[in-house]
Order: structure tokens, then C-alpha cells, then sequence
């Protein structure tokens, strides 16, 4: 692959780049490099028409002080599924410090005074005309008083799909963590030919620093009674018939006065000034499971755009 | 009476027509919900996430769109000769409005902001400017007139961007545009806006019979207080990140250089609120309009 070694060497720790070409017909990854603690993996496919990559991190985790920089493009008439194995799971820190050689970000050092180093992962996504992107992870799970920021950019011309799906959970269920991670921030921003159509930006923190106590609420009794928190944004072409099924069921909905929350709640709102081409949805549950079960058969229509085995690797 | 007492007083009159008597802020669908526990607390737990969540995601834009009317002033004070253009400052202004409307992803808040904040620019315009019977009685100086005169334009032209769709015309910038205009500090003006976030809340639960009259008047005294003082310190210096460098003496109030977005932008704290919020409109019966 002409180039790729180059790219390489300029790639600091954490870094990776995949594009996505077209040719004949065909989806071909025209490149495909990543560093330390950062890896890539793309299975073979019979349908070539869509390609997958697995973003997987060594270890399964993330530490304090880990940067992660991810560039993706997603040429023409191309389709791409992104997933991930496992949840995305983000430790406070590690005892020895990983891989002292390699270049490190400055992100490390810009956390608040106190806290232990925040981990950071930066996306940058590009879709051409008639491309796709599925961004369909697992869910981060944020483990005690860890602190994790991920930002997400895509940016998209008017003809292409993109399907984002962000979700946290409440922490480790075997240790009755509930909510007790520092900080979570998440931001995906969605720029549609050059304008920004939407900016979802969402902070979870446990406020340590508050004397009053009477005032004082913690993240678990603010997100209570639900573990899993979910964002989906639908924009494009070949989300069209999905959020045109998402319209129709959120229209049935009819709430009278409830005693207790349900299990599972979602909401459905418009993004951009054309109604019929973009949506957020968003899901909470009181499991994990629940949300997934939820995702999986509301965005089934991808189905169609993808293939069925395809779909079958998300939500697993 | 100072200026700005006096200001405040008017602001905080209840009878203000800004159309926040039919927004429940998602207390209404909260409720409905089964959210909150029992009748006696829920008012108070719900009062402070959603301040708390309000001040977060809209004290960042109170503050921009206050500090681009606060450079117009300015601007004029450093007196140029030739007339000021308010173009560019109304450019600001929509530039912060646009990203507020691309960060409010939930529809039955955007409806609401926007009623909101377009009744704030017609109070400026229809209530706030000085009635034409009183030129050239008082005797303010010819800068003040002439500071007067371009407030009650940049706020009239900011307004038909509005009409013309486009503009969002936002409740926090709007309410940024009007403090600023009738020269409210930003901690005033900051500080009034969680205010009424609160208060309104308040009359919200008396409506919805969650709560009596005087228990608003004792929780907004004993409890909303320290919480609305909290979350404004917290809050007050965060930024929309949107570089505000419109006065013609340079960049004194662009202060977005290295601005640090993660710790210092704004966001939404809180998703579940977030859920109930949109989800009002989906009550079978409902009171409020948000």
C-alpha cells in the first residue's frame, strides 16, 4: 500500500486512520493504520459492498491518560460499520505508567487538579456522497472515579447516511457501582455540508467539591432509576424509512399518571429544519440489556442497507 | 435607587409578559411520569436538577450574547465618527443563537425557548424602550439618547431576524440581548435568569397543585436560594467556545483563545430530564405547553 508507511511513522501513540474506497463496485480499504494502545481489526465479508472494523484498544480498556485519535473517511458510494468488542471500559488509572516510550498527548495534564488523569478519544469521521457510516458500538462503562472525555465530529455531505450511536452505563453491576465515575463527557457534532445540524454535548459528574451537603445530588440519584443511558442520531437517505417507523410509534405513545418510571423510556426529536431527514433518539433503562434489546429491533430496517449478517454482528 | 435595582425589581415583576406561565420545564411530564417519589419532595428534587441542568447548558450563551451588546456600547462610547454598523453584531448574536438551537436537540424545549425568547425582544421593543412622548423632556445626555437609539434597533432588527426565521431566537440569548441593552451587569443578569428558571418552576408546581403558594414562597426563600447561588457560581464563567471579537477596538473581549471545551463549554447534565422533557407532548391530558 503506497503511502501507508508514511502515515504510519506520523501517527503519535493512540492514533489510527481508515478510509474507505470505492472501486468497482466494491468497498476497499485504501487505509488502515493504527498505534498503540489503539488497534484495528476488519473481517473478511462476502458482501463487499459494506466493510466492518472492529476499534479495539489493548487490554480491553482504557486508562487515565490515554488519547485516543481516530480519523475516519468514508469515500463514495462506500459503506462502513463501526463497532467494538466488548463494552468500552475506562479505569481511573494504572499503577505504572503504559508504554513510557511512546510520544504522549498534553491531554493528560489538562484534568483538574485533584483527579486522576482523564482518558481521551477524538473521532473525526468524513462521509462523501452516497456514502454510509453505522457508528454502533458497546456501551462505555465508566468504572469508579474514572474520568473519560470523548469527542466526535462527522461531517457529511448532503446525500450521505450516518448512524451514531453513544451509550454509557452505570459502572460495574458485580461491584454495585452505581454512577461513580468522575467525569464523562461526550460531544458529536454533526456538520451536514460544511453547516453544524447538530451538537450533543453531554456531561455526567459526580460534584465532589459541594460543602452543602443539602444540596447536594449525586449523579446515581439524578439518572435514578435508570443504568443505561443511550443517544441515536439518524441522518440521511437510508435512515429515512427508520425514522419515518420511529415517527409512527412515538406518535402512539399516550401517557396518563403513572405511580412508578417504567423500565425503559425513549423520546424521538427532529434534527436540521427538514423534519423527514434527521432524529435523535433517546433511551434510558433500568438494564443495560434492555437498552441494547430496544436498539437492536428499532434500527432493524438497516438491515436492508447493510445485509443481515452484517447487521447481526451489532448488538451482540 | 441605583440603575440596576431599579431594573431588577422590573424584571422580577411576575406580571412580565414573557410567556413563561405555560412552560413547566418538564415538571408537568416529570410528574405524569411517576418521577420524584412522593408530592412532598418532588418539587424540591426536581427544582434542583433542572437548575442545576439549565444553568449548565444556557448561562454560557446568557453571557456571550450580553458581552456582544455590552461591545456595541462599547464601541459607541470609544466614539468613531461615522455610524456604526450593527450588522456584524447581529451576525454574533445569531452565530451564538445557531448554536444554541444545533445543542438543544429535544423538540418540546426548542418550542418553548423560542415562544419565550421572542416575547422578550417584543417586551424590550414595546415596553422597555422610552415612550416617544418623553423626547427631549428627561434630560439624559446625548450619548445615552444615542446609546438608547441603537439598543432599541439592534434589539428591532435582531427581532425580524427572528420573524424571518432566520434567526432561533433563543431564550438565553434573547434574555442576553435585553440585559444587555438596558446595561445590566452579566452577574445580574446571570444570576436573574436562574432566578426566574426557579420561580417559574415554582408557580409551575402551585398550577400543577403539587405544592401551595406559601410553600413556594418558603422553598423559594429556605431552599432555591443556595441552589440557584451554587450552580451560578459554578456556571458563570463558562463559554459558548463562538469567537466574539465584533468591536472595532480589536479583540479585548475575545477571550476564546485556547478555550478549553471540555472543562469550560456548555452541556447537558441531565439526560433523564432531557427524556421527560421531550416526552411532555405525549401526555394523554396536559396543562402546560413544555
Amino acid at each position: 500500500m503506497p503511502g501507508s508507511s508514511t502515515s504510519i511513522s506520523k501517527l503519535q501513540a493512540g492514533g489510527g486512520r481508515i478510509t474507505l474506497s470505492s472501486h468497482g463496485g466494491k468497498a476497499w480499504i485504501s487505509e488502515f493504520s493504527a498505534t498503540y494502545p489503539l488497534k484495528l481489526l476488519s473481517p473478511r465479508l462476502s458482501d463487499s459492498a459494506v466493510a466492518i472494523v472492529y476499534v479495539l484498544t489493548y487490554g480491553g480498556g482504557l486508562v487515565g491518560g490515554d488519547c485516543i485519535e481516530l480519523t475516519v473517511n468514508v469515500e463514495s458510494d462506500t459503506k462502513l460499520l463501526l463497532l467494538s468488542q466488548g463494552s468500552t471500559k475506562v479505569f481511573k488509572d494504572r499503577p505504572q505508567q503504559r508504554l513510557a516510550s511512546v510520544q504522549r498527548s498534553d491531554y493528560a495534564s489538562r484534568s483538574t487538579p485533584g483527579q486522576a488523569p482523564a482518558t481521551l478519544q477524538n473521532m473525526n469521521f468524513t462521509v462523501s456522497s452516497h456514502g454510509a457510516l453505522f457508528l454502533l458500538p458497546d456501551p462505555v462503562t465508566c468504572f469508579r472515579s474514572a474520568s473519560y472525555s470523548q469527542i466526535q465530529t462527522f461531517r457529511a455531505s448532503q446525500d450521505a447516511t450516518i448512524v451514531i450511536l453513544d451509550w454509557v452505563t452505570s459502572g460495574r453491576k458485580s461491584l454495585g457501582e452505581d454512577w461513580v465515575l468522575s467525569r464523562y463527557y461526550s460531544v458529536n457534532e454533526v456538520l451536514i455540508a460544511g453547516k453544524r445540524v447538530a451538537k450533543d454535548v453531554m456531561l455526567l459528574e459526580n460534584n465532589e467539591f459541594d460543602s452543602d451537603s443539602r444540596l447536594n445530588r449525586s449523579l446515581a440519584e439524578k439518572l435514578s432509576p435508570f443504568a443505561c443511558y443511550a443517544t441515536v442520531i439518524l441522518r440521511g437517505p437510508l435512515v429515512k424509512e427508520t425514522i419515518a417507523q420511529l415517527t409512527t410509534r412515538y406518535g402512539g405513545i399516550s401517557i396518563m399518571q403513572r405511580k412508578a418510571p417504567e423500565d425503559l423510556l425513549w423520546s424521538l426529536s427532529s434534527i436540521g429544519s427538514d423534519k423527514e431527514n434527521g432524529a435523535v433518539v433517546r433511551v434510558a433503562g433500568k438494564e443495560t440489556e434492555m437498552v441494547k434489546d430496544w436498539l437492536k429491533n428499532t434500527l432493524k430496517s438497516l438491515e436492508q442497507h447493510i445485509g443481515v449478517d452484517v447487521y447481526r454482528r451489532a448488538f451482540v | 435607587m441605583d440603575d440596576e435595582t431599579f431594573f431588577l425589581l422590573l424584571l422580577s415583576d411576575s406580571n412580565l409578559p414573557t410567556g413563561s406561565f405555560v412552560a413547566s420545564s418538564g415538571f408537568e411530564s416529570y410528574i405524569k411520569h411517576g418521577f420524584g417519589g412522593d408530592q412532598n419532595n418532588r418539587t424540591t428534587m426536581f427544582m434542583r436538577d433542572s437548575i442545576s441542568a439549565y444553568a449548565r447548558s444556557a448561562l454560557a450563551f446568557v453571557l456571550d450574547t450580553h458581552r456582544i451588546v455590552q461591545d456595541v456600547c462599547r464601541d459607541l462610547e470609544q466614539g468613531s465618527e461615522q455610524k456604526l454598523d450593527l450588522d456584524k453584531y447581529l451576525q454574533k448574536i445569531k452565530e451564538v443563537d445557531e448554536l444554541y438551537d444545533a445543542m438543544t436537540l429535544n423538540d418540546v424545549t426548542k418550542r418553548a425557548s423560542r415562544s419565550q425568547g421572542v416575547a422578550l425582544l417584543t417586551l424590550y421593543s414595546k415596553g422597555l424602550t422610552p415612550p416617544l412622548a418623553l423626547t427631549g423632556i428627561n434630560n439624559l445626555k446625548e450619548t445615552e439618547i444615542e446609546v438608547n437609539s441603537y439598543m432599541a434597533s439592534l434589539v428591532a432588527q435582531y427581532k425580524s431576524l427572528v420573524r424571518a426565521e432566520s434567526a432561533p431566537g433563543h431564550l438565553p440569548i434573547c434574555w442576553g440581548i435585553l440585559t444587555g441593552a438596558l446595561g445590566l451587569t452579566s452577574e445580574r443578569s446571570q444570576y436573574l435568569h436562574i432566578f426566574l428558571h426557579a420561580r417559574s418552576l415554582l408557580s409551575a408546581s402551585v398550577r400543577l397543585n403539587e405544592i401551595g403558594p406559601y410553600n413556594a414562597q418558603q422553598t423559594l426563600l429556605h431552599i432555591s436560594r443556595s441552589v440557584i447561588e451554587a450552580e451560578v457560581v459554578r456556571c458563570k464563567d463558562l463559554q459558548t467556545g463562538i469567537p466574539l471579537n465584533t468591536g472595532v477596538a480589536g479583540t479585548e473581549s475575545d477571550q476564546s483563545d485556547g478555550f478549553d471545551e471540555i472543562f469550560r463549554g456548555p452541556a447537558n447534565t441531565w439526560p433523564l430530564g432531557e427524556i421527560l422533557a421531550a416526552r411532555h407532548d405525549l401526555q394523554h391530558s396536559r396543562i402546560f405547553n413544555s
